[in-house]
């Protein structure tokens, strides 16, 4: 299991982001509590079979 | 000065002939420069345009035949939204400039200006309507007129304290997660996020795309309806602005609320240190909008972390698909709370966003269920009156401690009033929160309130040593 400081550095490096060292830790801090969130709206019983709130139109 | 006009008491004084619009547009400059050095209201000013403006308001006037329902008026613009007499910055080293010289006025700018308003200048706003002050950067740090040492909010900062200060009589706000409604109730101001869709949001830098309101902000309720009446309706520029019919809001200000059920939810618990004057506050709004007409009932707003959650991952995914080149490339020019805030959405998957809008569906049935039960819904803006300039906390600490995102995640309209003071003065906030696309009752709420209070009335202690009409 890679923690959270492996996955960061993973995504930035893919993003082609690379912050400097006094931006790493909010940085850090703030993607954990993302993953939380994302754990969180994957909890959502009644959103299994829901559409998404996106529209597209062939027309433009 | 010890008190300044509401639009519409400006709008009765001009046609009554007892104001100019020119003698409006020069207070209004005296009241920006007596604070403005102090209060970060403005990032450029068009005193000369806007004087011109004023003197043919002041001719078609004369003429008899006022026809503009702003005719005169003196508004700022969000330094988000584009106007043809200034650049638009986004208060950002980053922005290109000609982004919003290209587009000239946004559609917006151009509605108030037809309708006869007054464009003062280009107001501060949060780099890119996101995060908070960066005292590094070469940009005004808006300070709240109620006390200096506190954060105005954000990101519409700049309209905010502009309204509080009278240095504009009302002006444009945009609203992501709340950024609207934070600085009005943090400035102790009026301010209305309409419906998801209701007005036109081309010509605004963009954060959230899906999020994105642009509204307007001044000290009532009915202030915002004589604007939302000028800024409501589609335009084919906007791929989100909704084919839905504009009412009159004006016309809807009964201040009769009988017959209308009120969901009250406290929020007590969403956020820990919740300010002990809120409770009180609430109550007696509570019983302000019973003895109105209206029933309170105490209700539960569904899925109120999920959705909250919902907005958080879809605001900074979108805001990075617009940031993504320049994040890579000019790191250092952005504020510290705007790379680190935008770039965290390295954090989030595609399919993250995608579960974003399929709990956002969820929470639009939920919600849709609880108004067949109530008319609106009533909650605190915030659980803090506001955070000292040097004590801005953390991201996770503010999204926690302000109520409004949930309502950008669903595209309800919400309007927040003042509703009282806390132990060290700062204002404190009601929100009222209506059915999609039913501003006119929010509003009728909103000024019916106001009919039996005066806390939108009531001007910054620092005001008072300025000597304006």
């Amino acid at each position: 299991m890679h923690s959270n400081e492996e996955k960061l550095a993973v995504v930035l490096e893919m993003s082609g982001i690379t912050p400097p060292a006094e931006d790493q830790e909010a940085i850090l801090r703030a993607f954990s509590t993302g993953r939380e969130l994302s754990k969180l709206i994957f909890s959502v019983a009644q959103a299994r079979y829901e559409e998404p709130a996106l529209i597209f139109s062939a027309r433009v | 000065m010890s008190d300044y006009l509401t639009i519409s008491d400006a709008l009765d004084a001009l046609r009554d002939n007892k104001i100019t619009a020119t003698e409006l547009v020069q207070d209004a400059f005296a009241a920006a420069d007596a604070v403005d050095s102090e209060l970060g209201i403005y990032l450029a000013r068009f005193d000369e345009q806007a004087l011109a403006a004023a003197a043919e308001a002041d001719r078609i006037y004369a003429a008899g035949d006022p026809a503009g329902a702003l005719l005169g008026i003196p508004l700022g613009i969000k330094d988000i939204i584009s106007t043809l007499e200034g650049e638009t910055t986004a208060q950002s080293l980053v922005l290109d400039r000609e982004w919003g010289a290209a587009i000239g006025d946004a559609v917006v700018t151009a509605r108030l200006r037809a309708a006869g308003g007054v464009i003062t200048g280009k107001l501060t706003t949060m780099e890119y309507a996101t995060g908070v002050p960066d005292p590094t950067k070469p940009f005004p740090i808006p300070k709240n007129p109620w006390n200096t040492d506190y954060w105005t909010g954000g990101s519409s900062s700049g309209t905010g304290s502009g309204v509080a200060s009278g240095a504009i009589l009302g002006g444009l706000g945009t609203d992501t997660g709340g950024s609207i409604r934070i600085p009005a109730a943090f400035c102790g101001i009026s301010g209305l996020k309409a419906t998801f869709g209701r007005v036109p949001k081309s010509g605004c830098v963009p954060l959230g795309y899906s999020l994105d309101n642009i509204g307007p902000m001044a000290r009532s309720a009915r202030d915002c309806a004589l604007m939302l009446n000028v800024l409501a309706g589609y335009d084919a520029s906007d791929p989100c602005a909704a084919e839905q019919p504009v009412e009159d809001y004006v016309a809807g200000l009964t201040g009769d609320l009988s017959g209308l059920t009120i969901g009250l939810d406290r929020l007590a618990l969403v956020y820990a240190d919740r300010d002990p004057a809120i409770d009180p506050a609430i109550d007696a709004a509570v019983k302000a909008l019973t003895a109105l007409g209206a029933k309170v009932v105490d209700v539960t707003l569904p899925l109120w972390d999920e959705l909250s959650a919902a907005t958080r991952i879809t605001s900074r995914s979108e805001a990075f698909a617009y940031h993504a080149p320049d994040l890579q490339s000019r790191w250092d020019d952005y504020f510290e709370a705007t790379r680190q805030g935008v770039g965290a959405a390295v954090a989030f998957s595609g399919a993250d966003y995608v579960q974003a809008q399929r709990v956002r569906r969820v929470g639009q049935k939920a919600l849709a269920a609880l108004f067949e039960t109530v008319d609106l819904v009533i909650t605190p803006t915030s659980s803090v009156a506001g955070w000292s300039l040097d004590e801005l906390g953390s991201m996770t600490e503010r999204f926690l401690a302000m109520h409004t995102g949930y309502f950008n995640a669903v595209g309800n309209p919400a309007l927040v009033v003042p509703m009282g003071f806390n132990d060290i003065g700062l204002p404190l906030s009601l929100q009222v929160v209506g059915r999609p696309f039913d501003e006119t009752t929010v509003l009728r709420a909103g000024d019916a309130f106001q009919r039996v209070s005066d806390f939108h009335l009531a001007v910054p202690p620092m005001m008072s040593s300025v000597a304006v009409a």
